[in-house]
């Protein structure tokens, strides 16, 4: 029955329910006291042992109704008797299926799935494919032809009995291969499609995402953000130890009798970074800046405090929209208001510093996400400098491929020599590394 | 065991249901499981769905002392598992220091001296002046105990890194004397509001249980053992008034023990019917925040004459 078991936990890992080992070792103790024979109780002891979310309950309680439903085909018997002439037939495989049991027949399946490699199965589009590959290997080819061959040979119009016997039997199996496949299906596939449609929007530009495809890209984000926070909130309680508290010693150790027994320190809590966000939101960079924000707003966890600007001509604050709307409206938002237009870094810097400067002190990182393609305006690098002169770092993303920067009108490198760090950040695994980085240094 | 599980888990049931707390068959079920393979439950939910209540409930049913550890920020070791008492510590040196004198009284040398220092019984780390915290309580009850420990994502990372050795073992080392294992194993309720996400260590050492807002039937049965002096028809139109108010977008919906104090309120105010008026009125006591009580105000006679009709349809059956 164990095979049972882990045959179980694997489709759960594949339906994204995180199983450990020791998990089904428990899974294991639990069916040892409760038994398989209800499946009611069964389910619910699993569900407590199992799944460890909400969210993943509902996932165990589907894949479970799937993996444990108790329809089982039933055989339609044959009185091999009545067929008289079935030895006029050639086919293994019918004589397989007219004589052979039921378990002997799974069992064929199961080879000849081994031999089709169903352990490759990873999408649902391959489950015909590989249901077609079983049967072939079965030697369906040659009942087929051996039935057609029956059909043109007959005189009268009516099939005979072996003929109609065969054919429901060669509809049964064909049922039967593609449950069969549907389970290990369940058991290898990738049953979501989750993981290969993260590993594609992880690696592609993010100007290329389709616009149908945001709403699971945000998911996407929220749980590599979810993941960052995680990291770095642990971070943000290392205390720095500090000098020796004596008023907070003397109070502690009253309990000795005044002896200072127990020293207590003053602990210096390190706070958590200011980020302020400049995006260039013309044509071109635009999406990029989409992401950025997706990002960077669902960590309001360990940053507290993040003002978000975005600019192509004009620069506008959008901090206020994302605390209020939801983050796709927000975004859309920002992208009308203030989105198109030739981009004037020059004039965008000027608005930043004449806002803001006074706020940026130590403990603040300031981000610039755009291209630095200033359709050959006044640069102004002299107020990247004194950005960077108060600002504990400045980092600048560039959704261009580096060969680029510097052609044309980009300014890149002017603006480069007032910055702590460059990046080039083209999709989301490249957006993931720079605002980990982020996120070490700006505390 | 001689009983099959199946009978067990209504026996806890109709227990729990004996000491006011209605349990559904999937909460009945993981009571079972924690007791039968001695693990941790780690209950999770919304507030006010009868979380700690469990707890004190599984105590009363399996006659066990109900300890209670409150996590809190800061939370750490010394208020959890023990604390040496200093004070006394500190007088017994004084204590030793004037019997020192006749222990050591015509001992020739240095080493002699030493050697009845040696055989001299030393207790500054022993039980005596061991002050046990509620943790070390539950380990060392000689009875067997319900231990809970209360929304534990309120305390620090490294209290649940604490938390692991006593969860998977029963047991805690104490540097100064050794490692102090359960003689009986208590059972052991965790509870958590999710304002933080448990860690994964901790999560694989329990079983989970998660419980979500009862639905209409389970929490009809819930007020009627928690307020027993409810009129059927009453009690059936406030819980459908409260389902009717779950399904809209709130900041804080109502939870079980909010259904309860409005049920006890509507007793109070002599009320045998549930009508618009009452409802506004009483409204404060159902929703915590201003916004919602706006948002509920203008659907309640919607909601009102939709609870009134289906129990009205209920009692003609």
């Amino acid at each position: 029955m164990e095979k049972v078991l882990t045959d179980f936990v694997k489709a759960l890992r594949n339906s994204n329910v995180r199983v450990s080992p020791a998990e089904t070792l428990d899974a294991v103790a639990v069916i040892d006291t409760v038994g398989y024979e209800d499946k009611e109780l069964l389910k619910k002891s699993l569900s407590v042992v199992l799944p460890k979310t909400p969210d993943e309950k509902e996932k165990f309680e589907i894949c479970f109704e799937e993996f444990f439903s108790d329809e089982i085909k039933q055989q339609i018997n044959v009185d091999s008797n009545k067929l008289s002439d079935i030895k006029d037939i050639d086919s293994d495989l019918a004589k397989k299926l007219l004589e052979g049991s039921q378990a002997e027949l799974m069992l064929s399946i199961a080879d000849a799935a081994e031999d089709a490699e169903i352990r490759e199965i990873r999408y649902f589009t391959q489950r015909s494919v590989f249901t077609r590959r079983i049967l072939e290997k079965m030697g369906v080819g040659k009942l087929e032809d051996e039935l057609m061959s029956m059909g043109s040979t007959r005189e009268e119009d009516f099939p005979s009995e072996l003929e109609q016997e065969l054919r429901n039997q060669l509809t049964n199996l064909r049922e039967r291969v593609s449950d069969y496949v549907q389970q290990q299906f369940l058991l290898h596939g990738d049953v979501s499609g989750e993981q290969l449609r993260e590993q594609v929007f992880k690696s592609m530009n993010m100007a290329q995402i389709d616009r149908s495809y945001l709403h699971e890209v945000h998911s996407l984000v929220r749980k590599m953000a979810k993941k960052l926070a995680n990291l770095h909130s642990r971070r943000k309680k290392n205390f720095k130890r500090g000098k020796l508290d004596i008023r907070k010693t003397i109070r502690d150790n009253w309990v000795n009798q005044g002896v200072l027994f127990n020293l207590s320190w003053a602990y210096k809590k390190v706070d958590r970074p200011k980020i302020y966000v400049i995006c260039d939101v013309s044509g071109s960079v635009g999406a990029y800046a989409r992401f950025m924000l997706m990002f960077l707003f669902s960590l309001t966890e360990v940053v507290s405090k993040l003002r978000a600007f975005v600019f192509s001509s004009n620069l506008g604050e959008v901090t206020n929209d994302f605390k209020d709307s939801q983050l796709d409206e927000a975004i859309e938002k920002a992208l009308q208001k203030h989105g198109g237009g030739s981009t004037d870094y020059g004039q965008a810097l000027t608005e930043f510093v004449s806002l803001c400067l006074d706020e940026i002190d130590k403990k603040t990182t300031v981000v610039i996400l755009g291209d630095a393609r200033n359709n050959f305006g006044p640069d102004k690098a002299n107020l990247m400098k004194s950005i960077n002169e108060r600002a504990k770092q400045v980092f600048w993303l560039n959704p261009e491929g580096k060969y680029r920067w510097d052609t044309g009108d980009s300014v890149m490198t002017t603006y480069s020599a007032y910055c702590t760090k460059v990046f080039q950040c083209g999709n989301i695994e490249q957006l993931e590394r720079v605002i980990s980085t982020l996120l070490k240094t700006a505390i | 065991m001689s009983d099959g599980p199946k009978k067990i888990i209504k026996d806890i049931t109709k227990g729990f249901a004996k000491h006011g707390y209605i349990c559904s068959e999937q909460i009945a079920t993981a009571v079972y499981l924690a007791s039968e393979l001695e693990k941790p439950i780690l209950i999770e939910g919304p507030p006010g769905v009868g979380k700690t209540e469990l707890a004190n409930t599984a105590a009363s049913y399996f006659k066990k002392d109900m300890i209670r550890l409150q996590c809190y920020e800061g939370l750490d070791e010394s208020k959890a598992l023990y604390e040496w008492r200093y004070g006394k510590q500190l007088l017994y040196t004084q204590i030793l220091k004037e019997q020192m004198q006749e222990v050591l009284e015509g001992a020739k040398g240095l080493k002699e001296s030493l050697d009845r220092l040696m055989k001299f019984e030393d207790i500054f780390f022993s039980e005596d002046f061991l002050e046990t915290r509620p943790l070390l309580e539950a380990l060392t009850s000689e009875k067997g105990s319900v231990l809970l420990i209360d929304e534990v994502d309120k305390s620090d990372e490294e209290f649940e890194a604490l938390l692991l050795e006593i969860l998977s073992e029963f047991q805690i080392s104490i540097p100064e004397l050794g490692v102090r294992k359960a003689e009986v194993k208590p059972l052991v309720v965790l509870t958590s509001n999710n304002s933080r996400e448990i860690g994964d260590a901790l999560k694989r050492r329990c079983l989970h249980l998660y419980i979500p807002f009862p639905d209409a039937k389970l929490e009809r049965q819930i007020v009627k053992a928690r307020v027993p002096e409810i009129s059927e028809s009453l009690q059936i139109q406030l819980v459908n008034f409260v389902q009717g108010i779950r399904e809209l977008d709130l900041k804080k919906q109502p939870a079980i023990s909010e259904t309860i104090d409005w049920a006890k309120t509507v007793i109070l105010l002599n009320s045998d019917e549930l009508d618009t008026k009452l409802a506004e009125d009483t409204l404060n006591i159902l929703l915590k925040h201003q916004q919602d009580i706006e948002v509920v105000k203008k659907e309640i006679p919607a909601l009102v004459s939709s609870a009134t009709e289906t129990s009205d349809g209920k009692s003609l059956n």
